[in-house]
């Protein structure tokens, strides 16, 4: 009979656990929590029934501090409003709380990331004559620009981890100051609107954060992997001198959470 | 606005012209009008400028189609289902549209602005990002924003530096306001009162910003009881012009309390929206090959319908399988 929190040894588990279980670590109890679809959504589902019970969940089709008993499949689900506190719109989730001032934390997703924590979720290629389009920005950079913290959950990939981005659709550390298109930091464009930003980037292979310069360096390693196979996956010239160590695994409670509670019917857990 | 006709879907789309700009209910695969969507394209539509405050399977059915000349939005997929929007892609990659991006968050402040009555609207979010990049406005590049399109704004946006509280430059964005919202509801009373379950999305601001609005109906029912519970209403009758009665109008997008998202239905869209070739062949079994919405029903079939429809407790189905488990 093993404990509950006993922790999960290499290949008890999968890479996808790991990443809904590092990224529920990232949500601090009473936490309001702005989530994507997919991962996050798993993510804030188990911070709630281990680390921070009395965490809330904001979706942005307008579900606020819903209670799902089945996982959405997408952020307008019909789900995601079950037992809600409200139940309202964008107009509502966008500027009723982001902007408002209630968000602590995002949970986004994304295709592409410099080491500043800018993301691309628009186009590959110059965006005048792209090679291929993504999905567009949807609510990304809207709540990456005003959470007090922002988490991403990403795949690990060279051509993913990238000295520049192709197209800046959500905003990091440093970015553009438009119409002149001057480079600046984060505090710089957002002035007194300024409320925090990416705090932390979750892979399958690591976790990284950001240093005082809004320079992503890598935190921990996922067990299996070294530092130098991390840096060796990403574009830029990774910062590994800060590890503190390895990823703490799964434990087999939060692996039966998991399958069990969040995602039963197998939607992304397959 | 005015006197509420109740009209059949072929004239409802008849109603809408080649270039007319158009505005949608809905969030992604949620509540989108698509049998509303499906007969623009049986009726050959064209030339249409859309604005959404994202896009799903309706935008995508109309991109295959080649009916869309110009897309603002911030987003286009099929979410879990479809993971791209494929025929919004090839058509900006292949240039045969003009793409105008904004922010999920700029888009909603659009139609608010719209909504309201007001010519713009501000708001902090998204600055720094490459939504602002002058060079990036794409509707300037195609000449089109010389002011002679009175739905096309002289500007993409400003940066302004408000002047009551000093707290430095935001984002203006102008207001939007399409000839059409085509709005899919689930109860429409018999004097036009709409309600919708659940999430409103941008519902009432798109019904509020367009200068018609087309309603496809789940069910007209009573108007007293809507009455009964006013709270829960999105739209008075008189901002209603046209009215279709249209048991499952939103297949296979979802509609809380009357059915879930048809999943199965949605990837395989997908999969052929990947070449125009797939696509044409998609459209003529699911659209030009039935005659009318009642024979796409007979092709879903009973059973199909039945996994989607929702448990009436719960406002989603329980009975479909979602997952691998």
């Amino acid at each position: 009979m093993t404990a509950k929190n006993e922790l999960c040894k290499p290949g008890e588990y999968k890479a996808i656990d790991l990443l809904a279980v590092a990224a529920a670590r990232e949500v601090n109890d009473g936490d309001i929590v702005f989530a994507g679809t997919g991962l996050p959504m798993l993510a804030i589902m188990l911070a709630q029934l281990t680390n921070a019970p009395n965490a809330v969940c904001i979706y942005e089709a307008g579900s606020i501090d819903g209670r799902p008993i089945d996982l959405p499949t997408s952020v307008g689900d019909a789900r995601c409003a079950y037992q809600g506190s409200i139940s309202a719109g964008l107009t509502e989730s966008f500027y009723g709380q982001l902007t408002c001032g209630y968000v602590d934390l995002g949970f986004l997703g994304g295709a592409e990331i410099d080491k500043y924590g800018n993301v691309n979720t628009t186009v590959v290629g110059d965006y005048a004559s792209p090679s291929k389009r993504f999905t567009g920005s949807g609510g990304n950079p809207d709540i990456n620009s005003y959470a007090r913290r922002t988490v991403f959950i990403m795949v690990q990939e060279k051509r993913r981890f990238k000295e520049n981005v192709d197209y800046i659709t959500s905003p990091g550390w440093r970015l553009k100051k438009w119409p002149s298109g001057e480079w600046a930091t984060r505090k710089e464009v957002y002035g007194k609107y300024y409320q925090g930003g990416p705090e932390a980037v979750i892979t399958n292979m690591g976790v990284f954060r950001f240093d005082e310069e809004g320079i992503m360096y890598l935190d921990t390693v996922h067990p299996g992997y070294t530092a130098e196979q991390v840096k060796d996956n990403c574009s830029f010239d990774l910062n590994i001198s800060r590890v503190t160590g390895e990823t703490k695994p799964p434990t087999y409670g939060e692996i039966e959470l998991l399958y069990t509670r969040v995602d039963p019917e197998g939607i992304f857990l397959p | 606005m005015g006197k509420i006709q109740t009209i059949t879907l072929q004239e409802a789309a008849g109603l809408i012209q080649d270039g007319d700009m158009l505005t949608f209910s809905g969030f992604t695969i949620w509540r989108r009008p698509m049998a509303l969507v499906y007969e623009l394209v049986r009726q050959g539509k064209k030339d249409l400028h859309l604005f959404e405050v994202n896009g799903g399977t309706h935008t995508e059915v109309l991109a295959g189609a080649g009916a869309i000349k110009i897309w603002e939005s911030c987003w286009v997929g099929h979410e879990l289902y479809g993971k791209l929007g494929e025929g919004v892609a090839r058509s900006q990659v292949e240039n045969t549209i003009i793409v105008e991006d904004y922010s999920h968050a700029h888009c909603v402040a659009r139609l608010l602005a719209g909504a309201y009555g007001l010519p713009f609207m501000p708001t902090p979010l998204s600055m720094g990002t490459d939504i602002l990049n002058p060079a990036y406005d794409n509707l300037k590049k195609a000449g089109l924003r010389d002011g002679s399109n009175p739905k096309i704004p002289k500007q993409k946006y400003l940066m302004y530096e408000e002047p009551f509280f000093d707290k430095g430059a935001l984002v203006l964005v102008p207001a939007v306001n399409a000839d059409w919202a085509l709005i899919y509801a689930s109860q429409v009373g018999s004097e036009g009162t709409v309600r919708v379950n659940a999430q409103t999305y941008t519902d009432p601001e798109a019904i509020k910003a367009a200068k018609k609005v087309i309603v496809i109906a789940e069910e007209i029912v009573p108007e007293t009881y809507l009455r009964d519970d006013p709270t829960k209403n999105l739209a008075a009758p008189y901002a209603i012009d046209y009215i279709v009665e249209l048991p499952w109008g939103a297949h296979p997008t979802g509609s809380q309390g009357y059915y879930d998202v048809d999943a199965d239905f949605i990837r395989q869209f997908y999969a052929a929206s990947k070449s125009k070739e797939k696509y044409d062949e998609w459209a003529q079994e699911w659209i030009f090959g039935v005659a009318n919405h009642d024979e796409y029903l007979e092709k879903l079939g009973v059973s199909k319908l039945e996994k989607l429809k929702a448990n009436t407790v719960l406002g989603y189905s329980t009975r479909m399988k979602r997952g691998s488990r």
